[in-house]
Protein backbone atom coordinates (compact mmCIF):
# COMPACT_ATOMS: atom_id res chain seq x y z
CA UNK A 1 0.00 0.00 0.00
CA UNK A 2 1.45 3.37 -0.99
CA UNK A 3 0.44 6.91 -0.18
CA UNK A 4 2.24 9.80 1.42
CA UNK A 5 2.75 11.22 4.88
CA UNK A 6 3.85 14.84 4.53
CA UNK A 7 6.46 16.29 6.85
CA UNK A 8 5.37 19.89 6.47
CA UNK A 9 6.82 23.12 7.79
CA UNK A 10 7.82 26.65 6.99
CA UNK A 11 11.59 26.61 6.23
CA UNK A 12 13.96 26.62 9.21
CA UNK A 13 11.44 25.15 11.62
CA UNK A 14 12.95 21.77 12.44
CA UNK A 15 11.93 19.72 9.40
CA UNK A 16 15.41 18.29 8.79
CA UNK A 17 15.77 17.46 12.45
CA UNK A 18 12.45 15.63 12.35
CA UNK A 19 13.36 13.71 9.20
CA UNK A 20 16.66 12.67 10.76
CA UNK A 21 14.78 11.39 13.79
CA UNK A 22 12.38 9.46 11.56
CA UNK A 23 15.22 7.90 9.56
CA UNK A 24 16.99 6.81 12.72
CA UNK A 25 13.75 5.46 14.17
CA UNK A 26 12.95 3.41 11.08
CA UNK A 27 16.54 2.18 10.59
CA UNK A 28 17.00 1.23 14.27
CA UNK A 29 20.69 0.93 13.51
CA UNK A 30 23.64 0.89 15.90
CA UNK A 31 25.09 4.13 14.51
CA UNK A 32 23.50 7.49 13.60
CA UNK A 33 22.07 7.82 10.09
CA UNK A 34 24.15 9.85 7.64
CA UNK A 35 22.56 13.31 7.27
CA UNK A 36 23.58 13.31 3.62
CA UNK A 37 21.72 10.10 2.96
CA UNK A 38 18.45 10.39 4.87
CA UNK A 39 16.58 8.24 2.37
CA UNK A 40 13.22 9.58 3.45
CA UNK A 41 11.41 10.41 0.21
CA UNK A 42 12.38 13.48 -1.80
CA UNK A 43 10.97 16.93 -1.18
CA UNK A 44 7.53 17.50 -2.73
CA UNK A 45 8.93 20.19 -5.01
CA UNK A 46 11.70 18.01 -6.46
CA UNK A 47 11.81 18.52 -10.21
CA UNK A 48 13.46 15.13 -10.64
CA UNK A 49 10.53 13.35 -8.96
CA UNK A 50 7.93 15.17 -11.06
CA UNK A 51 9.78 14.65 -14.36
CA UNK A 52 10.34 10.98 -13.65
CA UNK A 53 6.67 10.25 -13.00
CA UNK A 54 5.32 12.53 -15.74
CA UNK A 55 7.67 11.34 -18.48
CA UNK A 56 8.30 14.88 -19.73
CA UNK A 57 10.27 17.91 -18.58
CA UNK A 58 8.58 20.28 -16.15
CA UNK A 59 11.31 22.71 -17.26
CA UNK A 60 9.20 23.21 -20.41
CA UNK A 61 6.13 24.22 -18.40
CA UNK A 62 5.25 27.47 -16.69
CA UNK A 63 4.88 27.42 -12.89
CA UNK A 64 1.07 27.31 -12.99
CA UNK A 65 1.10 24.37 -15.40
CA UNK A 66 3.49 22.53 -13.11
CA UNK A 67 1.34 23.22 -10.07
CA UNK A 68 -1.69 21.73 -11.75
CA UNK A 69 0.18 18.47 -12.35
CA UNK A 70 1.63 18.07 -8.88
CA UNK A 71 -1.40 16.36 -7.25
CA UNK A 72 -1.47 13.90 -10.13
CA UNK A 73 2.15 12.94 -9.51
CA UNK A 74 1.52 12.45 -5.79
CA UNK A 75 -1.56 10.34 -6.53
CA UNK A 76 0.67 8.02 -8.55
CA UNK A 77 2.42 7.19 -5.25
CA UNK A 78 -0.67 5.22 -4.24
CA UNK A 79 0.61 2.48 -6.54
CA UNK A 80 3.87 2.18 -4.64
CA UNK A 81 4.34 -0.82 -2.37
CA UNK A 82 5.35 1.23 0.64
CA UNK A 83 4.34 4.47 2.33
CA UNK A 84 6.44 7.55 1.53
CA UNK A 85 7.49 10.26 3.99
CA UNK A 86 8.09 13.45 2.09
CA UNK A 87 9.25 16.85 3.21
CA UNK A 88 7.23 19.80 1.97
CA UNK A 89 7.63 23.56 2.41
CA UNK A 90 4.69 24.63 0.24
CA UNK A 91 1.70 26.02 2.08
CA UNK A 92 -1.42 23.84 1.91
CA UNK A 93 -2.87 25.46 -1.20
CA UNK A 94 -5.13 24.48 -4.05
CA UNK A 95 -4.33 24.29 -7.74
CA UNK A 96 -6.16 26.33 -10.36
CA UNK A 97 -8.44 23.28 -10.72
CA UNK A 98 -9.42 23.61 -7.05
CA UNK A 99 -7.65 20.46 -5.95
CA UNK A 100 -5.37 20.38 -2.88
CA UNK A 101 -1.79 20.64 -4.13
CA UNK A 102 -0.82 17.60 -2.06
CA UNK A 103 -3.71 15.51 -3.45
CA UNK A 104 -6.46 14.50 -1.08
CA UNK A 105 -6.34 10.88 -2.29
CA UNK A 106 -2.60 10.43 -1.91
CA UNK A 107 -2.30 12.10 1.47
CA UNK A 108 -2.38 9.69 4.41
CA UNK A 109 -1.64 12.52 6.80
CA UNK A 110 0.70 15.36 7.67
CA UNK A 111 2.98 16.15 10.57
CA UNK A 112 3.07 19.92 10.70
CA UNK A 113 6.06 21.35 12.55
CA UNK A 114 5.96 24.96 13.64
CA UNK A 115 8.45 27.16 15.41
CA UNK A 116 8.31 30.54 17.10
CA UNK A 117 8.52 33.08 14.24
CA UNK A 118 10.81 35.20 16.43
CA UNK A 119 13.37 32.38 16.11
CA UNK A 120 12.48 31.56 12.50
CA UNK A 121 13.36 35.08 11.29
CA UNK A 122 17.08 35.08 12.26
CA UNK A 123 17.41 31.49 11.04
CA UNK A 124 15.87 32.36 7.65
CA UNK A 125 18.17 35.39 7.43
CA UNK A 126 21.19 33.16 8.01
CA UNK A 127 19.92 30.54 5.58
CA UNK A 128 19.29 33.04 2.79
CA UNK A 129 22.20 35.29 3.77
CA UNK A 130 19.88 38.27 3.86
CA UNK A 131 19.25 40.84 6.58
CA UNK A 132 16.85 40.02 9.39
CA UNK A 133 14.61 42.84 8.17
CA UNK A 134 14.41 41.22 4.76
CA UNK A 135 13.61 37.87 6.35
CA UNK A 136 10.83 39.50 8.38
CA UNK A 137 9.47 41.16 5.25
CA UNK A 138 9.42 37.80 3.43
CA UNK A 139 7.61 36.13 6.33
CA UNK A 140 4.99 38.85 6.17
CA UNK A 141 4.53 38.64 2.40
CA UNK A 142 1.36 36.79 1.42
CA UNK A 143 2.78 36.18 -2.07
CA UNK A 144 6.10 34.75 -0.91
CA UNK A 145 7.38 31.81 -2.96
CA UNK A 146 10.59 29.79 -3.29
CA UNK A 147 12.22 29.03 -6.67
CA UNK A 148 10.09 31.64 -8.35
CA UNK A 149 12.61 32.72 -10.98
CA UNK A 150 11.43 32.03 -14.50
CA UNK A 151 14.79 32.94 -15.99
CA UNK A 152 16.74 29.89 -14.96
CA UNK A 153 16.48 26.22 -14.20
CA UNK A 154 16.29 25.20 -10.55
CA UNK A 155 16.20 21.64 -9.28
CA UNK A 156 13.00 22.40 -7.39
CA UNK A 157 9.78 23.85 -8.78
CA UNK A 158 8.06 26.97 -7.45
CA UNK A 159 6.73 26.64 -3.91
CA UNK A 160 4.11 29.09 -2.67
CA UNK A 161 4.78 29.64 1.02
CA UNK A 162 2.45 32.60 1.59
CA UNK A 163 3.15 34.56 4.80
CA UNK A 164 4.34 32.70 7.89
CA UNK A 165 0.89 33.02 9.50
CA UNK A 166 -0.95 31.95 6.38
CA UNK A 167 1.43 28.98 6.03
CA UNK A 168 0.67 27.80 9.56
CA UNK A 169 -3.08 28.27 9.18
CA UNK A 170 -3.18 26.64 5.74
CA UNK A 171 -1.93 23.37 7.26
CA UNK A 172 -3.40 23.54 10.74
CA UNK A 173 -6.90 24.46 9.57
CA UNK A 174 -7.08 22.53 6.29
CA UNK A 175 -10.47 20.81 6.35
CA UNK A 176 -10.45 17.03 6.40
CA UNK A 177 -6.68 16.73 6.72
CA UNK A 178 -5.43 13.97 9.02
CA UNK A 179 -2.73 15.89 10.85
CA UNK A 180 -0.53 16.17 13.89
CA UNK A 181 0.77 19.60 14.82
CA UNK A 182 4.00 19.69 16.80
CA UNK A 183 6.08 22.61 17.94
CA UNK A 184 9.85 22.81 17.54
CA UNK A 185 10.00 24.04 21.14
CA UNK A 186 8.25 20.88 22.35
CA UNK A 187 10.68 18.73 20.37
CA UNK A 188 13.41 20.46 22.40
CA UNK A 189 11.72 20.61 25.81
CA UNK A 190 10.06 17.21 25.92
CA UNK A 191 11.53 15.14 23.13
CA UNK A 192 10.39 11.75 24.40
CA UNK A 193 6.70 12.68 24.54
CA UNK A 194 6.72 14.78 21.38
CA UNK A 195 8.56 12.31 19.18
CA UNK A 196 6.59 9.36 20.56
CA UNK A 197 3.36 11.12 19.63
CA UNK A 198 4.71 11.70 16.12
CA UNK A 199 5.83 8.07 15.78
CA UNK A 200 2.35 6.84 16.74
CA UNK A 201 0.73 9.23 14.31
CA UNK A 202 2.97 7.99 11.49
CA UNK A 203 2.35 4.36 12.52
CA UNK A 204 6.03 3.57 12.92
CA UNK A 205 7.53 1.76 15.93
CA UNK A 206 7.18 3.78 19.15
CA UNK A 207 8.78 1.65 21.85
CA UNK A 208 10.59 3.89 24.34
CA UNK A 209 14.11 2.49 23.88
CA UNK A 210 13.96 2.82 20.14
CA UNK A 211 12.53 6.34 20.29
CA UNK A 212 15.17 7.36 22.85
CA UNK A 213 17.97 6.09 20.62
CA UNK A 214 16.56 7.82 17.53
CA UNK A 215 16.34 11.09 19.50
CA UNK A 216 19.94 10.68 20.63
CA UNK A 217 21.14 9.90 17.08
CA UNK A 218 19.40 12.97 15.71
CA UNK A 219 20.40 15.39 18.47
CA UNK A 220 21.72 18.79 17.53
CA UNK A 221 25.28 17.90 18.63
CA UNK A 222 25.27 14.89 16.32
CA UNK A 223 23.87 16.81 13.33
CA UNK A 224 26.32 19.68 13.82
CA UNK A 225 29.18 17.19 14.23
CA UNK A 226 28.33 15.48 10.96
CA UNK A 227 28.02 18.82 9.16
CA UNK A 228 31.36 19.92 10.57
CA UNK A 229 33.02 16.71 9.41
CA UNK A 230 31.45 16.08 6.03
CA UNK A 231 29.31 19.06 5.17
CA UNK A 232 25.58 18.89 4.51
CA UNK A 233 24.24 18.76 0.99
CA UNK A 234 21.05 20.65 1.87
CA UNK A 235 23.02 23.62 3.15
CA UNK A 236 22.37 26.60 0.88
CA UNK A 237 25.52 27.73 -0.88
CA UNK A 238 25.51 31.11 0.80
CA UNK A 239 25.14 30.00 4.40
CA UNK A 240 28.17 28.93 6.43
CA UNK A 241 26.27 26.29 8.40
CA UNK A 242 22.86 24.66 8.17
CA UNK A 243 22.68 23.44 11.78
CA UNK A 244 23.29 26.70 13.54
CA UNK A 245 22.03 26.84 17.09
CA UNK A 246 19.37 24.21 17.59
CA UNK A 247 17.74 26.03 20.47
CA UNK A 248 14.79 28.24 21.17
CA UNK A 249 14.73 31.80 22.45
CA UNK A 250 17.87 32.82 20.57
CA UNK A 251 15.91 35.77 19.20
CA UNK A 252 16.38 37.59 22.53
CA UNK A 253 20.06 38.09 21.64
CA UNK A 254 19.52 38.81 17.95
CA UNK A 255 16.38 40.82 17.29
CA UNK A 256 15.92 44.52 18.01
CA UNK A 257 12.82 45.68 19.88
CA UNK A 258 11.51 47.08 16.60
CA UNK A 259 11.94 43.75 14.82
CA UNK A 260 10.13 41.91 17.63
CA UNK A 261 7.30 44.43 17.42
CA UNK A 262 7.02 44.02 13.71
CA UNK A 263 6.83 40.21 13.85
CA UNK A 264 4.18 40.43 16.56
CA UNK A 265 2.25 42.97 14.50
CA UNK A 266 2.35 40.63 11.49
CA UNK A 267 1.73 37.33 13.24
CA UNK A 268 0.35 38.08 16.71
CA UNK A 269 -2.91 36.18 16.30
CA UNK A 270 -1.26 32.96 15.20
CA UNK A 271 1.53 33.34 17.76
CA UNK A 272 -1.04 33.65 20.53
CA UNK A 273 -2.94 30.60 19.31
CA UNK A 274 0.17 28.42 19.40
CA UNK A 275 1.49 29.67 22.70
CA UNK A 276 4.20 32.05 21.56
CA UNK A 277 2.54 35.08 23.18
CA UNK A 278 1.03 35.29 26.65
CA UNK A 279 -2.40 36.74 27.35
CA UNK A 280 -0.99 40.24 27.58
CA UNK A 281 0.58 39.88 24.13
CA UNK A 282 4.17 39.51 25.39
CA UNK A 283 6.51 36.89 23.91
CA UNK A 284 6.70 33.78 26.09
CA UNK B 1 8.63 18.89 -45.36
CA UNK B 2 11.71 16.68 -45.05
CA UNK B 3 14.36 17.07 -42.40
CA UNK B 4 17.54 15.32 -41.34
CA UNK B 5 18.35 14.55 -37.75
CA UNK B 6 20.08 11.69 -35.91
CA UNK B 7 21.12 10.55 -39.38
CA UNK B 8 17.48 9.89 -40.26
CA UNK B 9 15.20 11.39 -42.85
CA UNK B 10 12.12 12.78 -41.19
CA UNK B 11 8.91 13.60 -43.04
CA UNK B 12 6.83 15.88 -40.85
CA UNK B 13 3.43 17.49 -41.18
CA UNK B 14 4.45 19.82 -38.37
CA UNK B 15 7.08 22.36 -39.49
CA UNK B 16 10.33 21.87 -37.56
CA UNK B 17 12.38 25.05 -38.01
CA UNK B 18 14.94 23.78 -35.47
CA UNK B 19 16.00 20.99 -37.84
CA UNK B 20 18.12 20.92 -40.96
CA UNK B 21 15.92 20.77 -44.06
CA UNK B 22 16.45 18.12 -46.68
CA UNK B 23 15.72 19.69 -50.03
CA UNK B 24 14.60 16.69 -52.03
CA UNK B 25 12.87 13.58 -50.94
CA UNK B 26 9.97 11.27 -51.37
CA UNK B 27 7.57 10.14 -48.66
CA UNK B 28 8.67 6.54 -49.17
CA UNK B 29 12.28 7.36 -48.36
CA UNK B 30 11.51 8.74 -44.94
CA UNK B 31 12.83 6.81 -41.93
CA UNK B 32 10.43 8.59 -39.63
CA UNK B 33 6.99 10.01 -40.33
CA UNK B 34 5.51 12.63 -38.02
CA UNK B 35 1.83 13.26 -38.55
CA UNK B 36 -1.10 15.08 -36.99
CA UNK B 37 -4.09 12.85 -36.31
CA UNK B 38 -6.25 11.12 -33.77
CA UNK B 39 -4.58 9.46 -30.78
CA UNK B 40 -6.75 7.42 -28.43
CA UNK B 41 -7.62 9.32 -25.26
CA UNK B 42 -7.41 6.27 -23.01
CA UNK B 43 -3.85 5.02 -23.50
CA UNK B 44 -2.83 1.77 -25.16
CA UNK B 45 -5.32 -1.11 -25.26
CA UNK B 46 -2.53 -3.71 -25.32
CA UNK B 47 -0.15 -1.77 -23.13
CA UNK B 48 0.76 -1.12 -19.55
CA UNK B 49 0.34 2.18 -17.74
CA UNK B 50 3.67 3.28 -16.25
CA UNK B 51 2.78 6.85 -15.27
CA UNK B 52 -0.31 9.03 -14.92
CA UNK B 53 0.15 10.16 -18.53
CA UNK B 54 2.25 7.32 -19.87
CA UNK B 55 1.56 3.92 -21.42
CA UNK B 56 3.95 1.49 -23.10
CA UNK B 57 3.74 -1.74 -25.02
CA UNK B 58 6.43 -3.81 -26.73
CA UNK B 59 6.30 -1.55 -29.78
CA UNK B 60 4.53 1.66 -28.76
CA UNK B 61 4.64 4.53 -26.31
CA UNK B 62 1.65 6.74 -25.53
CA UNK B 63 2.24 10.07 -23.80
CA UNK B 64 -0.13 12.83 -22.85
CA UNK B 65 0.99 16.34 -21.99
CA UNK B 66 -2.15 17.82 -20.42
CA UNK B 67 -3.44 20.87 -22.29
CA UNK B 68 -0.83 20.37 -25.02
CA UNK B 69 -1.22 17.08 -26.93
CA UNK B 70 -1.23 13.32 -26.94
CA UNK B 71 1.66 11.55 -28.67
CA UNK B 72 1.76 8.01 -30.03
CA UNK B 73 5.23 6.72 -30.90
CA UNK B 74 5.32 3.40 -32.71
CA UNK B 75 7.85 0.97 -34.13
CA UNK B 76 10.71 3.44 -34.14
CA UNK B 77 9.32 5.02 -37.28
CA UNK B 78 6.12 6.90 -36.62
CA UNK B 79 4.98 9.69 -34.31
CA UNK B 80 1.37 10.77 -34.30
CA UNK B 81 0.44 14.02 -32.58
CA UNK B 82 -3.08 14.83 -31.44
CA UNK B 83 -2.99 18.50 -30.39
CA UNK B 84 -5.36 19.98 -27.83
CA UNK B 85 -7.57 22.68 -29.33
CA UNK B 86 -5.88 26.06 -29.61
CA UNK B 87 -2.38 24.90 -28.68
CA UNK B 88 0.54 26.64 -30.41
CA UNK B 89 3.03 24.77 -32.60
CA UNK B 90 6.05 25.64 -30.45
CA UNK B 91 4.49 23.82 -27.51
CA UNK B 92 3.95 20.74 -29.69
CA UNK B 93 7.53 20.88 -30.97
CA UNK B 94 9.22 21.04 -27.59
CA UNK B 95 7.60 17.80 -26.38
CA UNK B 96 7.86 16.18 -29.82
CA UNK B 97 11.61 16.81 -29.96
CA UNK B 98 12.00 15.83 -26.30
CA UNK B 99 10.13 12.87 -24.87
CA UNK B 100 8.51 11.64 -28.11
CA UNK B 101 11.74 11.63 -30.10
CA UNK B 102 13.58 10.10 -27.13
CA UNK B 103 11.09 7.23 -27.09
CA UNK B 104 11.42 6.75 -30.84
CA UNK B 105 15.22 6.56 -30.61
CA UNK B 106 14.86 3.91 -27.89
CA UNK B 107 12.56 1.98 -30.21
CA UNK B 108 15.21 2.15 -32.92
CA UNK B 109 17.63 0.43 -30.56
CA UNK B 110 19.68 3.46 -29.58
CA UNK B 111 21.05 4.10 -26.15
CA UNK B 112 19.65 7.52 -25.30
CA UNK B 113 21.53 9.63 -22.78
CA UNK B 114 20.30 12.73 -20.97
CA UNK B 115 23.03 15.19 -21.81
CA UNK B 116 24.82 16.80 -24.66
CA UNK B 117 27.51 15.82 -27.11
CA UNK B 118 30.44 17.99 -28.21
CA UNK B 119 32.80 17.19 -31.03
CA UNK B 120 36.47 17.11 -30.02
CA UNK B 121 38.68 16.32 -33.01
CA UNK B 122 37.35 13.18 -34.66
CA UNK B 123 35.68 11.90 -31.53
CA UNK B 124 33.08 13.21 -29.17
CA UNK B 125 32.56 14.02 -25.52
CA UNK B 126 29.24 13.62 -23.75
CA UNK B 127 28.22 15.49 -20.59
CA UNK B 128 25.36 14.00 -18.61
CA UNK B 129 23.67 14.95 -15.35
CA UNK B 130 20.35 15.75 -13.78
CA UNK B 131 18.25 18.76 -14.80
CA UNK B 132 19.91 21.88 -13.47
CA UNK B 133 23.42 20.39 -13.34
CA UNK B 134 24.60 22.90 -15.95
CA UNK B 135 24.66 20.75 -19.07
CA UNK B 136 23.28 23.34 -21.48
CA UNK B 137 25.47 26.07 -20.02
CA UNK B 138 28.50 23.90 -20.61
CA UNK B 139 27.39 23.10 -24.19
CA UNK B 140 26.92 26.81 -24.92
CA UNK B 141 30.36 27.51 -23.42
CA UNK B 142 31.98 24.91 -25.69
CA UNK B 143 30.10 26.38 -28.63
CA UNK B 144 31.48 29.83 -27.84
CA UNK B 145 34.95 28.29 -28.03
CA UNK B 146 33.98 26.99 -31.46
CA UNK B 147 33.61 23.33 -30.62
CA UNK B 148 30.71 21.92 -32.67
CA UNK B 149 27.72 20.80 -30.62
CA UNK B 150 26.44 17.44 -31.85
CA UNK B 151 23.34 17.17 -29.68
CA UNK B 152 21.75 18.94 -26.72
CA UNK B 153 19.51 17.32 -24.10
CA UNK B 154 18.90 14.05 -25.98
CA UNK B 155 22.02 12.16 -27.08
CA UNK B 156 21.38 9.09 -29.22
CA UNK B 157 24.12 6.47 -29.27
CA UNK B 158 24.12 3.78 -31.95
CA UNK B 159 25.23 0.14 -31.69
CA UNK B 160 28.82 1.15 -32.52
CA UNK B 161 28.90 3.56 -29.56
CA UNK B 162 28.76 6.59 -31.82
CA UNK B 163 26.78 9.71 -30.98
CA UNK B 164 24.35 10.69 -33.71
CA UNK B 165 24.08 14.38 -34.61
CA UNK B 166 20.78 15.61 -33.16
CA UNK B 167 18.89 18.86 -33.43
CA UNK B 168 21.23 21.76 -34.19
CA UNK B 169 20.21 23.89 -31.27
CA UNK B 170 20.82 24.43 -27.57
CA UNK B 171 17.92 25.21 -25.25
CA UNK B 172 19.11 28.23 -23.33
CA UNK B 173 17.61 29.91 -20.28
CA UNK B 174 17.65 33.69 -20.17
CA UNK B 175 19.85 33.65 -17.09
CA UNK B 176 22.52 31.54 -18.82
CA UNK B 177 22.31 33.63 -21.98
CA UNK B 178 22.96 36.76 -19.91
CA UNK B 179 25.96 35.12 -18.22
CA UNK B 180 27.43 34.19 -21.59
CA UNK B 181 26.69 37.57 -23.14
CA UNK B 182 24.28 36.07 -25.67
CA UNK B 183 21.56 38.46 -26.80
CA UNK B 184 18.20 36.69 -26.85
CA UNK B 185 16.31 39.48 -28.62
CA UNK B 186 16.45 37.67 -31.95
CA UNK B 187 16.20 34.11 -30.68
CA UNK B 188 13.01 32.05 -30.89
CA UNK B 189 11.38 31.28 -27.59
CA UNK B 190 10.99 27.55 -26.96
CA UNK B 191 7.40 28.16 -25.86
CA UNK B 192 5.54 31.46 -25.80
CA UNK B 193 5.29 31.55 -22.00
CA UNK B 194 8.84 30.51 -21.07
CA UNK B 195 12.09 32.44 -20.73
CA UNK B 196 13.94 29.80 -22.64
CA UNK B 197 15.36 30.19 -26.13
CA UNK B 198 16.46 28.17 -29.12
CA UNK B 199 20.11 28.94 -29.76
CA UNK B 200 20.94 27.57 -33.22
CA UNK B 201 24.27 25.79 -33.61
CA UNK B 202 26.06 25.17 -36.88
CA UNK B 203 24.64 21.89 -38.17
CA UNK B 204 26.93 21.24 -41.10
CA UNK B 205 30.15 21.03 -39.11
CA UNK B 206 28.85 18.15 -37.05
CA UNK B 207 27.12 16.17 -39.75
CA UNK B 208 28.26 12.61 -39.16
CA UNK B 209 28.14 10.22 -36.19
CA UNK B 210 31.22 10.33 -34.00
CA UNK B 211 32.65 7.72 -31.64
CA UNK B 212 32.17 8.61 -27.99
CA UNK B 213 35.48 8.72 -26.17
CA UNK B 214 34.71 10.68 -22.99
CA UNK B 215 31.67 10.93 -20.74
CA UNK B 216 31.56 13.38 -17.83
CA UNK B 217 28.86 13.29 -15.18
CA UNK B 218 28.17 16.82 -13.99
CA UNK B 219 27.19 17.51 -10.45
CA UNK B 220 27.66 19.97 -7.64
CA UNK B 221 28.24 19.68 -3.92
CA UNK B 222 29.05 21.69 -0.83
CA UNK B 223 32.80 21.34 -1.29
CA UNK B 224 34.98 24.31 -2.10
CA UNK B 225 36.99 22.86 -4.95
CA UNK B 226 36.02 21.46 -8.31
CA UNK B 227 36.90 17.78 -8.43
CA UNK B 228 37.28 15.28 -11.24
CA UNK B 229 37.00 11.71 -10.14
CA UNK B 230 37.50 8.90 -12.67
CA UNK B 231 35.10 5.98 -12.54
CA UNK B 232 36.73 2.68 -13.30
CA UNK B 233 35.92 -0.92 -14.05
CA UNK B 234 32.52 -2.32 -13.18
CA UNK B 235 31.46 0.92 -11.52
CA UNK B 236 31.07 2.50 -14.95
CA UNK B 237 27.89 0.72 -15.87
CA UNK B 238 25.44 2.11 -13.29
CA UNK B 239 26.11 5.84 -13.87
CA UNK B 240 25.50 5.37 -17.58
CA UNK B 241 22.24 3.59 -16.88
CA UNK B 242 21.25 6.26 -14.32
CA UNK B 243 21.81 9.03 -16.85
CA UNK B 244 19.70 7.40 -19.50
CA UNK B 245 17.03 9.70 -20.87
CA UNK B 246 13.65 8.80 -19.30
CA UNK B 247 14.73 5.45 -18.00
CA UNK B 248 11.07 4.75 -17.19
CA UNK B 249 10.32 4.45 -20.92
CA UNK B 250 12.41 1.31 -21.09
CA UNK B 251 10.19 -0.55 -18.68
CA UNK B 252 7.65 -2.35 -20.75
CA UNK B 253 9.05 -1.55 -24.17
CA UNK B 254 10.93 -4.87 -24.19
CA UNK B 255 14.13 -2.98 -24.86
CA UNK B 256 15.87 -3.42 -21.58
CA UNK B 257 18.28 -6.27 -22.51
CA UNK B 258 19.42 -4.40 -25.59
CA UNK B 259 19.79 -1.20 -23.61
CA UNK B 260 21.83 -2.86 -20.89
CA UNK B 261 24.08 -4.49 -23.48
CA UNK B 262 24.73 -1.12 -25.11
CA UNK B 263 25.44 0.52 -21.74
CA UNK B 264 27.97 -2.23 -21.08
CA UNK B 265 29.61 -1.85 -24.46
CA UNK B 266 29.89 1.91 -24.08
CA UNK B 267 31.18 1.57 -20.51
CA UNK B 268 33.99 -0.62 -21.81
CA UNK B 269 35.42 1.94 -24.21
CA UNK B 270 35.14 5.37 -22.68
CA UNK B 271 36.96 7.54 -20.20
CA UNK B 272 34.27 8.16 -17.58
CA UNK B 273 34.61 10.69 -14.79
CA UNK B 274 32.48 12.58 -12.34
CA UNK B 275 33.03 16.35 -12.50
CA UNK B 276 31.74 18.01 -9.37
CA UNK B 277 31.75 21.74 -8.90
CA UNK B 278 31.09 23.77 -5.77
CA UNK B 279 27.45 24.77 -5.61
CA UNK B 280 28.52 28.28 -4.67
CA UNK B 281 30.27 29.09 -7.88
CA UNK B 282 29.78 28.01 -11.43
CA UNK B 283 33.00 28.93 -13.16
CA UNK B 284 32.29 27.93 -16.73
CA UNK B 285 35.79 28.64 -17.99
CA UNK B 286 37.38 26.57 -15.25
CA UNK B 287 35.03 23.67 -15.99
CA UNK B 288 35.77 23.72 -19.67
CA UNK B 289 39.49 23.91 -19.03
CA UNK B 290 39.34 21.05 -16.54
CA UNK B 291 37.53 18.89 -19.10
CA UNK B 292 39.91 19.81 -21.91
CA UNK B 293 42.91 19.03 -19.70
CA UNK B 294 41.45 15.60 -18.90
CA UNK B 295 40.76 14.99 -22.57
CA UNK B 296 44.34 15.92 -23.43
CA UNK B 297 45.58 13.45 -20.81
CA UNK B 298 43.35 10.63 -22.09
CA UNK B 299 43.20 11.24 -25.85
Amino acid sequence: MGGIYWLASYPKSGNTWFRTFLRNLIDDSSAPADINDLKTGGIASSRGWLDEVLGFDTAELDPDEVERLRPVVYRWSLRAETVGYHKIHDAYTHTADGEPLVSRDATLGAVYILRNPLDVAPSVANHNQCSIDEAIAGMGDSGYALCRSRQRLTDQVRQRLLSWSAHVLSWTDAPGLNRLVIRYEDMLDDPAATFTRAARFLQVPDDPARVEKAIRFSGFQELARQEQEKGFRERPSRAARFFRQGRSGGWRDTLTAGQVERIIADHGAVMRRFGYLDTSGQPV
Amino acid sequence: MFYISYGLTIASELPLPELAVRQHGAETEADIRIGIGVVDTEGLADGRQIGPFLWVSATALWLRIPRVARFLVTGGSRILIDPEPGIDEDSLRVFLLGSAMGALLFQRGCLVLHGNAIRIGDQCMVCVGRSGAGKSTLAAGFMQREYPVLADDVVAVDGDCRALPGFPRIKLWQDVASQLGIDTANLRRIRPNTEKFNLPVAATEAGSPLPIRWVYILGSDHGEEMTLEPIRGLHRFQPLHDNTYRVRFLNGMALKPQHLALCGRLAGRIRLARLTRPRDGFSLDRMIERILADIAEYP
